[in-house]
């Protein structure tokens, strides 16, 4: 443990991604379009009724907060850690007294600071544009802090074990592919949780990826019971007891094994 | 016939290039099923909760999903890998490496659109024709060589219409090198998966008359369902004329402006 040495590494690492603000912008904007294609696309089947218990209002703003929660939590370092093991890259980070968690928390903490500061104006003009209809209280406010938080946790290190398998197969990102098309199918992007068909519904409720981007975002806008509520929150600390139980023994495992390729 | 020869020279050597990585194969076959698989739940999901949104029903919204997925398969047969060597990450024209490119004896535009094939594509090209059988399966209302003939005009019209604008949004880069003009085009054309008739009135003429990545998907669907008049199919070939001939015209204003990286 070195909190000092962490923070001096969040900070310059965070100072030297805002020189690239204009390529963050960009992926921002890329991560914010499929939320968008279907908050347009269900708010406009919704019409003038509702469709599975939900407005057009309820739509947009139950979207417009999956945008943010999307990108709160989405983890893009998952994607760097197996290349700096590919690489050999990991020689470098390895030498410092340091563990190279803290690199990759540092990219992320910086990553999150960059995309809010273009994701928060464009969701609140989107937010003029279309009026959302938001239920929200001072109560699921102060519920969605920890779920959010959870989520993120849950997220990132459910995608760090992914990603360390890189130490045993040098296309282990594959499976991080597998694991974005099901956050899209069954973390609440192509339809809220509630809307899913049967079997899909089941699985999206079991599996540990509606707990790293829905249900924040179900909590905030009140779709939730006290019972759902209370078993989702138990679900997201279960799974994340899981991924921090995975990624530490495949870090353990994986640097036995590492044997620094190129450098 | 020598542009002809030259293309079959350049698919053969980049198919040799590309089919020596054979992992590769593997994880293509992985992406491509994803990216199907994901598609079509995504519409089992929508018209689970709903019968048609503005006449759009399931099979002909499955229809232009293999219309949008066979576009996509041809962009990145070659279109996408050609055009991404000179405007895309790291591209020749940001580097200076445009120089070599633009001494070859060979017409600058024809080198840059076709010099780099993707043969795995043809996996993604393989799924959209499986997802379009499937869907005039579905129609059910025969297949009679007028469709046919229809729906090929269209399916041309759209090609070019796609190979025009990512050649605008390519020649771009000769005004601001380094901006990755393409990844903007990904964002606009990812709402093609839907037809326009299913976003609110204003991004509908939005997508079909200012970035008319709408039009793309949508006449070739309505070509197989039968809801495409003759106005609308003459248009889209005529905008297709108009939009290449105006994009090779940037083309050659932007090859103008070109003067070299320092190096």
């Amino acid at each position: 443990m070195n909190p000092r040495g962490g923070w001096a590494l969040i900070q310059s690492t965070w100072l030297s991604w805002l020189q690239y603000r204009s390529f963050f912008f960009l992926l921002a904007f890329m991560w914010m379009i499929p939320p968008l294609i279907y908050l347009l696309v269900w708010s406009t089947a919704a019409g003038g009724q509702t469709v599975g218990g939900l407005s057009r209002g309820e739509f947009v703003a139950y979207y417009l907060t999956l945008i943010l929660v999307n990108q709160l939590t989405y983890a893009q370092t998952n994607w760097t850690v197996g290349d700096l093991i590919r690489e050999g890259r990991m020689n470098t980070l390895l030498l410092r007294p340091l563990a190279p968690l803290y690199d990759t928390l540092a990219s992320e903490l910086a990553g999150k600071i960059v995309y809010m500061i273009f994701i928060i104006p464009a969701v609140a003009l989107l937010a003029l544009l279309l009026k959302p209809e938001w239920h929200a209280t001072w109560g699921t406010g102060l519920l969605f802090v920890p779920t959010l938080l959870l989520a993120w946790a849950l997220r990132f290190f459910w995608g760090y074990w992914l990603a360390l398998l890189a130490f045993w197969s040098t296309r282990a990102d594959g499976l991080l592919a597998l694991q974005d098309a099901l956050i899209f199918l069954l973390a609440g992007m192509v339809a809220p949780v509630a809307l899913l068909p049967g079997p899909m519904q089941s699985a999206a409720i079991l599996l540990p990826f509606r707990y790293m981007i829905g249900f924040p975002v179900e909590v905030l806008t009140g779709q939730l019971s006290a019972g759902e509520l209370w078993l989702g929150f138990a679900a997201q600390v279960v799974w994340l007891l899981v991924a921090l139980t995975l990624s530490a023994a495949v870090w353990r495992g994986g640097i036995r094994r590492y044997a620094a390729i190129g450098g | 016939m020598r542009y002809l020869r030259l293309i079959r020279l350049f698919a053969e050597a980049s198919a040799q290039n590309e089919l020596a990585y054979q992992a590769n194969f593997w994880i293509s076959l992985l992406h491509s099923t994803l990216n199907t698989g994901t598609g079509v739940l995504g519409l089992v999901v929508l018209f689970g909760q709903i019968e048609t949104v503005h006449g759009w029903d399931f099979p002909s919204t499955l229809a232009l999903l293999g219309v949008y997925l066979t576009l996509s398969a041809v962009r990145g047969l070659f279109i996408g890998p050609s055009l991404d060597r000179l405007a895309g990450m790291d591209g020749e024209v940001w580097s200076g490496r445009f120089d070599f490119t633009l001494l070859r004896p060979v017409d600058g535009q024809f080198f840059a659109s076709f010099r780099y094939w993707q043969p795995l594509a043809l996996l993604d090209l393989a799924m959209g024709l499986g997802v379009l059988g499937l869907a005039i399966d579905r129609l059910g209302q025969g297949f009679s060589l007028a469709h046919l003939f229809t729906f090929g005009l269209a399916m041309a019209a759209a090609l070019v219409i796609l190979y025009a604008i990512l050649l605008i949004f390519t020649a771009l880069i000769f005004w601001s090198p380094g901006f990755l003009f393409t990844w903007v085009f990904d964002a606009f054309f990812q709402m093609a998966r839907y037809p326009v008739g299913l976003y609110p009135g204003w991004l509908r003429l939005a997508l079909t008359w200012i970035v008319p990545v709408g039009l793309m998907t949508t006449v070739p669907a309505q070509a197989l369902t039968g809801g495409l008049s003759a106005w609308m199919l003459l248009g889209s070939l005529g905008l297709a004329a108009c939009l290449l001939l105006g994009a090779s015209a940037l083309f050659r204003l932007g090859l103008r402006r070109y003067a070299s990286a320092s190096s």
